[in-house]
């Protein structure tokens, strides 16, 4: 374009400066393209599907046995019925399945904790699907191993994060409609760090800015302490404290009181 | 002493009476009456007797035994804390099962001694169902004569003296309750204006909105469906000094998002509040001040643990169940030069439960 301007005042280098100018533009266009293809390999594999995994490729064939009915052929979605899985990363996948949420037994307010279905008891299996829903729509992913937490800066965050919903003592709480927050005693400790990552259902997502992964390490070291420690004098009485503890006494102990009541007063 | 049984001619020098004749006439004097009085065991020493005398010995050795396990519990057992199922668990409870022992073996052989060892006894009280006129009259006499005695009509020093010095005995009583009392438009009308306040806190600078740590946060900090308590950025704005002050900034979805700004029209002071898809609204429940943080990502409700107040954030944080009746207020944000969210004013309406002055 410069140098159709020049034009009148040069000419004899106006074929040499036609053919720069397009070098110059196709090295451009080369270039260009090639940073793209480098920094972004993520969308190129979402274009062109051919390139699953084999991986993928089996957790395609386990999709689409149970999972396409509610979350569509490609996991876009189907209204009403389960969202998009584009972008959930095999995180939520691997919390939803292995925790049993997934696939659902029914439409409800709360996809409660149940036995992993028999099709998924090989964990290989959920790692598979997972791929594939990563491979797919990308995502935040587990990063497998959780052990180093510190329990004492853990417990901090977690009356912080969650006690709010959970509970102090991780027993779980009632939320709205009939929904709740579960307890998280039968969590384990990748299926802690996916939920804290994907906030499944209602629970809000706590990304790696906001709890770092340190972060969520103590809280897990917190939870894992809390589960595998013991209540003083053998039984926590649901952990609720006073409330249950209470009751227990009034029952219990009043009884005992009036039946002895009784036996002092009565003729003997 | 009401009633007065003729004891004159009741001798307790008399030789023929009895010890059991004076406790029967002691009793007497008490309007108590004993009709029926014989031993437990009509011959002294009996199987039967040994076999009662051997029950309330064996609880008198359980008490022995049990308060010396609890003094070797308490020297001995180990009580400091180790994780997982040690007996360091057990100490309490041992400790209250052995000194319970304890006490229980010494009832219940004083018990057992009295039901079974004891003489049985029938006595009958006298009840005193009739109105003693003469009784009434006398202590009626007596308490005037009291009041008489003192005669303060008659020294009016003495009764100024007892009014000043019992009147502000009634105040130092009642004046510090005056204490629990805020003032709403003392000291910058504090309960009109939160740690956001850039006048009266960060000298007219905008506030930012930090973690409790103080750090400020960033946009990208808090993910989509994702929620984070924010503090005011001030000196001492995440401790009590500023405890109506924390806000709770939420991350919606995109749809979310659009139809809460739809909905902003709805309040006026909420206009503009928004920042992109973030959205901030007071932590403090309107009903009774809890912190109203149990937000659902999906239904976009917050919930408040205390009495179940549900609040609809997509449209500006109305109550939707519950006993609260107000929205909880939004804080304005947006986002400065540096990335960091900060409040573009203070809250607009005051933030907590409802008091006598709210607008």
């Amino acid at each position: 374009m410069t140098s159709s301007a020049e034009q009148p005042r040069r000419v004899p280098g106006k074929l040499r400066r036609r053919l720069g100018a397009a070098a110059r533009m196709l090295a451009a266009l080369a270039l260009a393209g090639g940073v793209y293809a480098a920094i972004m390999p993520a969308s190129q594999a979402e274009d062109a599907p051919k390139t699953l995994s084999a991986r993928a490729q089996e957790g395609k064939a386990l999709y689409d046995v149970s999972c396409i009915s509610c979350h569509g052929t490609n996991a876009e979605g189907v209204k009403d019925r389960g969202p998009s899985l584009i972008g959930v990363g095999s995180a939520a996948v691997e919390f939803q399945v292995s925790s049993g949420r997934m696939p659902m037994a029914a439409q409800g307010a709360q996809a409660e904790r149940k036995a992993v279905v028999p099709l998924f008891e090989d964990p290989k299996k959920i790692e598979a699907l997972g791929q594939y829903i990563q491979e797919i729509g990308g995502g935040p992913q587990l990063p497998g191993e959780y052990g180093g937490g510190d329990p004492a800066n853990g417990g901090r965050l977690f009356r912080v994060n969650c006690a709010q919903c959970h509970g102090y003592t991780a027993g779980g709480g009632a939320l709205s409609s009939g929904k709740f927050a579960p307890p998280l005693d039968p969590a384990n400790s990748a299926q802690l760090y996916g939920a804290m990552l994907t906030g499944p259902q209602n629970m809000p997502v706590f990304g790696d800015n906001q709890l770092t992964v340190k972060e969520k390490k103590d809280i897990i070291a917190y939870v894992e302490y809390m589960k595998n420690d013991m209540d003083p004098g053998g039984y926590g009485l649901g952990r609720i404290g006073p409330a249950t503890e209470g009751i227990a006494i009034f029952v219990v102990g009043i009884t005992l009181l009036v039946f002895t009541t009784l036996w002092i007063a009565g003729k003997s | 002493m009401s009633t007065q049984h003729n004891d004159s001619t009741f001798d307790p020098d008399e030789p023929h009476l009895t010890r059991f004749d004076l406790v029967r006439e002691g009793a007497r004097r008490d309007g108590v009456e004993i009709v029926h009085y014989e031993p437990r065991f009509a011959k002294a020493g009996t199987a039967a007797e040994k076999r009662v005398e051997r029950t309330i010995a064996f609880w008198f050795m359980i008490t022995g035994l049990a308060a010396l396990a609890f003094v070797v519990v308490y020297v001995a057992w180990p009580w400091e804390y180790e994780f997982g199922g040690h007996l360091d668990k057990w100490y309490t409870p041992m400790l209250g099962a052995t000194l319970g022992l304890a006490l229980f073996g010494l009832g219940a052989a004083q018990i057992i001694w009295a039901k079974r060892l004891l003489p049985a006894e029938v006595s009958v009280q006298e009840r005193h169902d009739d109105v003693d006129t003469v009784e009434q009259k006398l202590t009626g006499a007596t308490l005037v004569n009291m009041g008489q005695e003192l005669n303060v009509s008659r020294r009016p020093l003495l009764k100024g003296a007892i009014a000043l010095g019992a009147l502000p005995l009634g105040a130092a009583a009642v004046v510090p309750l005056g204490g629990m009392i805020v003032d709403p438009h003392g000291h910058g009308d504090p309960l009109f204006h939160t740690g956001f306040d850039a006048k009266q806190f960060n000298e007219g600078k905008p506030v930012r909105l930090v973690r409790e740590d103080g750090t400020p946060i960033r946009p990208e900090d808090v993910s989509v469906g994702g929620q984070i308590t924010a503090f005011p950025g001030v000196p001492h704005g995440t401790t009590n000094v500023h405890a109506d002050s924390p806000t709770l900034l939420i991350h919606l979805r995109d749809n979310d998002a659009k139809l809460t700004r739809e909905n902003l029209g709805r309040v006026e002071v909420n206009k503009g509040g928004m920042w992109q898809n973030f959205v901030a609204y007071s932590k403090i429940c309107t009903h009774l001040g809890c912190p109203a943080s149990l937000y659902e990502q999906q239904t976009n409700r917050l919930l408040c643990p205390c009495h179940q107040s549900q609040f609809l954030i997509t449209d500006n944080a109305k109550p939707i169940f519950g006993p609260a009746t107000r929205r909880l207020p939004m804080l304005p944000i947006g986002v400065d030069d540096e990335g960091f969210f900060y409040a573009t004013s203070d809250y607009k309406v005051p933030v907590g439960a409802a008091f006598w002055e709210r607008p």
